[in-house]
């Protein structure tokens, strides 16, 4: 049978009534997907546990407000046991079973991983963040795609290192303690730097494996050098405790100092009174500080959901403000019609005037990091971290 | 050479090793009674400081350590009987995979029943502070020894010491003895062969629980978690070391490696990173490579 023009224009405007909407509503209930590769198992998994439980309550959220534009956020979650070898067949599991129009965003675990992936998500465009916070993945001339949500390692030191300026000045001893791990070494070459510059002098350095069955070698060390500061660096409060209690069982009285892994309220359940004055950086807001607005959003909903409203960690405060501010992110692109990798992208790195709610201080980025800590110091009395600095910018140190 | 540094070095490293020497003579009793590699014995570990820290949230840690005792035993009878007494017999990789597949059960089943978070001992939640063994840390003429490393050495040396003498001159270390040798006599003989095996699980999965527990901080500082399977795989090096059958041979190889590593960790980790960890796997790899029977091991000559 022929068609004629008439008839073939009718027949299409027929065909776009019948399944223009249908295609809309198609597209519609096409979720976005953010996939998490989480230490679920293993020596981590209390972080990535937690972190989870933050992945899935800013979801909750997320979903409960209309989604993005109307879609599904939908989770898709691997466990990484904290191995390099394991993240790696999830990731590529993921990227090979997802769709690139619904999976935009990843979200990975360690420094190690996270390294070595960067090339392949470079290649597929994909918009990455992980709870590593190395130095060298926030490079956006090397790796256009990563974001680190926080400040990096060396941003941390930097803050440290101000702190001991102001403490001690010139002259001042230190001592660093760190894993034999990519975590551990990352920002050390920056420290020995940046301690030289400001004429501190590193008096003792002891790596030491991630888990240690006794702290008296490194104490040890530390009598013979008496520091008057202690960084350590690439641990999650399975050494740190450890280290300090034996220390202070030992009279050393230096200032023992680390960073986002050993802000959390377990240095203190562990280590008991010797972790008083323990001092951290850390750059979310504390579940117990409830002058911050996100953490009334969390109870909100925690609240309204029927949830456990006791103390959630600083993995758990992380892994929320990721997610909320990625879904700000995926809405503006989805606004500007390209919720789409490059889209994405394009979102996150314009994403500076968004109010993440106290839970950053802002999302300004700086070689695609956002550079800004405070700097807290353990008091056992009452259980917490004290905020002793404002916002310090670790771009500028 | 700081001859008090030297002693205080050598103290701690021996306190360390009675730690390992007490987990890896549980592990090597097993492995005489039934001939199978336990590769859960990490687990046993976690499982025991777990047990240990769940008894602290109601008494007094060294009691609580005492009470998770009798639990621990009656877990290692439970792991005999569900799991390797079927299997008894069986190919030997069978059983060494069957042991692999229990560690992982038992990583799994300890996310479960205490959860991911991190914990102290005696502490029911994070805003608690942990509770604590009776400090004995004293200094004497300028060596210092920490109260873990006075713990270690009063507890779990001599519990380990105990078991040798006790597989020397009890009846029980007599029976298990004859069924190692050859568990068809011993029935034949009229001995309980499947009970002795049971009750060196039971000792195993108790040794392994005091050891645990130090390891976890019940001394100070730490908690449960899963970096215990990280501090657990010390086992093998030590049972290698010391003979793979022997209880005393385990005893001494602990005891050394503990020297070793914190002679190592001393001297040696700041010139070569990461060297602690590998020597006693270095060690390993010379005793296979020229004494593969270990220091007490028996000298085997198998004809094929």
């Amino acid at each position: 049978m022929k068609m004629n023009r008439r008839q073939v224009l009718k027949a299409g405007l027929a065909a776009s009534a019948v399944y223009s909407p249908w295609m809309i509503a198609r597209a519609q209930a096409r979720p976005v997907k953010f996939a998490a590769i989480l230490p679920l198992t293993g020596a981590f998994a209390f972080a990535g546990n937690a972190g989870l439980e933050g992945f899935r309550d800013a979801a909750d959220r997320i979903n409960d407000a209309g989604g993005i534009g109307g879609r599904r956020l939908e989770l898709v979650v691997e466990d990484s046991g904290y191995d390099v070898a394991r993240a790696t067949a999830a990731f590529n599991r993921i990227v090979q079973r997802e769709s690139p129009e619904e999976l935009v965003f990843v979200y990975g675990d360690s420094t190690g991983t996270s390294k070595a992936l960067a090339p392949e998500i470079t290649r597929l465009r994909l918009p990455y963040s992980a709870t590593s916070f190395s130095n060298e993945l926030a490079d956006p001339n090397t790796y256009p795609t990563i974001f680190v949500f926080g400040p990096t390692y060396n941003d941390m030191a930097g803050a440290l290192l101000q702190q001991i300026r102001l403490q001690r000045g010139r002259g001042a001893k230190i001592f660093l303690c760190y894993s034999n791990s990519e975590f551990g070494r990352d920002p050390i070459p920056f420290i020995k730097d940046r301690a030289g510059k400001l004429g501190f002098q590193i008096v003792g350095e002891e790596v030491t494996p991630l888990a240690i069955a006794d702290a008296t070698p490194i104490v040890t060390k530390l009598r013979q050098t008496q520091p008057d500061f202690v960084i350590m660096q690439g641990y999650v409060l399975t050494v740190e405790p450890l280290v300090v209690r034996a220390a202070r069982e030992q009279g050393i009285r230096a200032t023992f100092m680390g960073t986002y892994y050993s802000a959390e309220l377990a240095l203190m359940q562990r280590a008991g009174a010797a972790a008083d004055g323990f001092i951290v950086t850390y750059h979310n807001a504390y579940y117990y500080d409830t002058t911050v607005s996100a953490v009334e959003q969390i109870r909100a909903l925690r609240r309204a959901k029927g949830r456990d409203l006791s103390y959630r960690t600083t993995y758990y405060m992380g892994t929320w403000m990721v997610l909320d501010a990625v879904a700000e992110a995926m809405r503006r692109a989805h606004a500007a019609g390209r919720l789409t990798r490059p889209g994405l992208i394009e979102a996150l790195e314009n994403l500076g005037d968004y109010n993440a709610g106290g839970q950053a201080r802002n999302m300004r980025w700086v070689n695609h990091r956002l550079p800004f800590t405070k700097l807290w110091r353990a008091n056992v009395r009452d259980g917490r971290f004290d905020a002793i600095t404002d916002w310090v910018d670790g771009s500028k140190l | 050479m700081d001859l008090a540094l030297v002693i205080q070095t050598a103290f701690n490293g021996l306190a360390n090793g009675a730690l390992y020497a007490v987990i890896a003579s549980g592990f090597v009793l097993v492995y005489r009674a039934t001939s199978v590699v336990n590769f859960a014995i990490a687990e046993f570990m976690l499982i025991g400081a777990y047990l240990t820290y769940t008894m602290s949230l109601f008494f007094p840690l060294l009691l609580a350590l005492l009470l998770a005792l009798p639990p621990a035993f009656i877990f290692g009878l439970l792991v005999e009987r569900g799991f390797v007494r079927p299997l008894l017999g069986r190919n030997v990789v069978a059983v060494v995979m069957a042991t692999i597949g229990l560690a992982a059960a038992l990583d799994g089943a300890t996310l479960l029943l205490w959860g991911p978070d991190q914990k102290a001992m005696g502490a029911a939640d994070v805003f608690q502070l942990p509770k604590e063994m009776p400090n004995l840390a004293f200094s004497l003429g300028g060596v210092f020894l920490s109260s873990k490393a006075v713990w270690s050495l009063v507890l779990a040396l001599p519990l380990a010491l105990l078991l040798v003498v006790a597989l020397k001159y009890s009846r029980y270390g007599v029976l298990l003895r004859a069924v190692s040798e050859s568990e068809t006599a011993a029935l034949a003989m009229g001995i309980n062969a499947p009970r002795v095996v049971a009750v060196a699980w039971g000792l195993s999965a108790v040794m392994a629980t005091i050891g645990g527990a130090f390891l976890a901080g019940a001394a100070g500082g730490g908690g449960p978690g899963h970096h215990l399977i990280l501090l657990g795989l010390i086992v093998f090096p030590v049972a290698i070391l010391g003979g793979f059958d022997s209880v005393p041979g385990a005893v001494v190889a602990g005891l050394f490696i503990g020297l070793i590593e914190a002679f190592s960790q001393l001297y040696l980790e700041s010139l070569l990173p990461g060297i602690t960890q590998a020597i006693p796997f270095l060690i390993v790899l010379l005793v296979l490579l020229f004494r593969p029977y270990g220091l007490f091991g028996q000298h085997r000559i198998e004809r094929v």
